[in-house]
């Protein structure tokens, strides 16, 4: 039977996105082919160079090729790229030669993702102190161009923040390596944890936007249209949605671009019976199918969470 | 037609207004100096059409509305009657309270096309 690497690398030449040469690298590197893994995250960088989470793994590869100099700098271009990726900042807190720059990104971390515990907990074991978590049921804060989840402390971890849970990531489930909490020197962090929280499974990111009452439905697809994850459509409808929302974004641009607009941050299609909300993350977007009289603030709150999760990708 | 689109315009954070039928051409407008409202009320109609076909795809019924946010500014467009009116609007602009102060003048517009 063919494997999912397989089935990705046949795919990818085909239907290349940033997200499957990331997933494609994270397969080949569990599977010992760390050459293939660096050539998967090699060509990322060279055909989506925004993308963040790439040089994230390819640092992986190179500490584990005992190369810390060569991922220090791997991090901090990922940082550079997408200053809210949780795995680049939990690597550099990671490979930081000293506690108090260890404690600093593990703080930035904090300033994105406020009371995430495991950021908490590291800080802690660091011997700093981390900034008061948000009290439970704070309201998130949106503008236009950034969104600021505020997870209560107490809720159990999302996908994405400590939590793997789809068949898919079989892989990734195993060995995981979570840091201790009587772990205190900063080099024995484990590495691979931060890769893994930040590898979300987006058909687990999905399934939490879908399980809120009035959705239809959603697909994730790249800047062409072609669906890199979709949950709740008919057959054949995630692609129709995904080409038709990424026309519309593309038609509904031209009509801004005039006022010198570059790129469009979300958009939302209000019908009779039923809506359509589409936000977008680098070169990811979701789109979101939904009953009329859903609150599109409300979806709007579901899928920005889901395009935060999706991490550096 | 104007004068009720001159009065949308007034309304804070609205920088300017296009009547378009769903094909995309200009049945009236009052745009800022230098806007070309023929290209920009065909791209509209286009994209009407896009918003169509993919409600009609989707078992989504009769588009109603469409908002386009960026970080400069955004696009509001609204059905009134059988025709659209596109909201070009300022950075900052509160699209959902721009929304619901169009309301009376969409009504107006409307009930203007029905006669």
């Amino acid at each position: 039977m063919e494997s999912e690497l397989d089935r990705l690398r046949k795919k990818v030449e085909n239907f290349p996105s940033a997200s499957m040469f990331n997933r494609i690298a994270e397969l080949a590197r569990q599977a010992g082919d760390k050459d293939g893994a660096e050539q998967a995250c090699r060509r990322c960088i060279k055909e989506f160079p925004r993308s963040s989470q790439a040089y994230v793994i390819l640092a992986d590869l190179k500490i584990a090729e005992g190369k810390s100099a060569e991922a220090r700098q791997l991090v901090t271009t990922a940082i550079e790229k997408d200053p809210r990726s949780y795995a680049a900042h939990w690597l550099s807190a990671s490979l930081a030669e000293s506690k108090e720059k260890a404690i600093h990104h593990l703080r930035l971390i904090l300033a994105f993702k406020p009371g995430d515990l495991q950021a908490t907990k590291r800080i802690q074991e660091l011997g700093g102190v981390a900034p008061p978590a948000p009290p439970a049921g704070s309201t998130a804060t949106v503008s236009s161009a950034r969104f600021a989840a505020r997870p209560s402390p107490t809720s159990p971890p999302r996908a994405g923040v400590g939590a793997i849970t789809t068949t898919s990531s079989k892989g990734l489930q195993a060995g995981i390596d979570a840091p201790s909490p009587t772990s205190t020197p900063v080099a024995a962090v484990s590495i691979n944890t931060a890769i893994r929280q930040t590898m979300v499974s987006r058909t687990g990111i999905l399934d939490a936007l879908c399980g809120e009452p009035g959705v239809r439905g959603a697909v994730i697809s790249d800047g062409q249209g072609r669906v890199v994850s979709a949950r709740g459509l008919a057959a054949g409808q995630d692609e129709l949605l995904a080409a038709l929302a990424a026309d519309l974004g593309k038609t509904a641009l031209e009509v801004l671009r005039p006022s010198g607009v570059e790129g469009i941050s979300s958009w939302s299609m209000g019908a009779t019976l039923g809506q359509i909300i589409s936000f977008n993350r680098g070169e990811l977007t979701v789109a979101v199918v939904a009953e009329a009289n859903v609150r599109p603030a409300m979806l709007e709150l579901r899928a920005r969470q889901a395009l935060v999760d999706l991490g550096g990708a | 037609m104007q004068e009720l689109l001159g009065h949308l315009n007034k309304v804070r954070g609205v920088g300017g207004t296009l009547l378009v039928s769903v094909e995309g051409l200009t049945m009236a407008s009052q745009l800022r100096t230098g806007a070309d409202e023929s290209a920009l009320a065909a791209t509209i109609g286009e994209l009407l059409g896009s918003a169509q076909r993919t409600a009609q795809h989707l078992g989504l019924g009769v588009p109603a509305t469409f908002q386009a946010i960026t970080d400069h500014g955004g696009l509001l467009i609204l059905a009134a009657g059988p025709a659209y009116v596109a909201i070009l609007t300022d950075a900052g602009a509160n699209l959902s309270l721009l929304g619901i102060e169009a309301k009376p003048h969409l009504e107006r517009i409307a009930a203007r096309l029905a006669l």
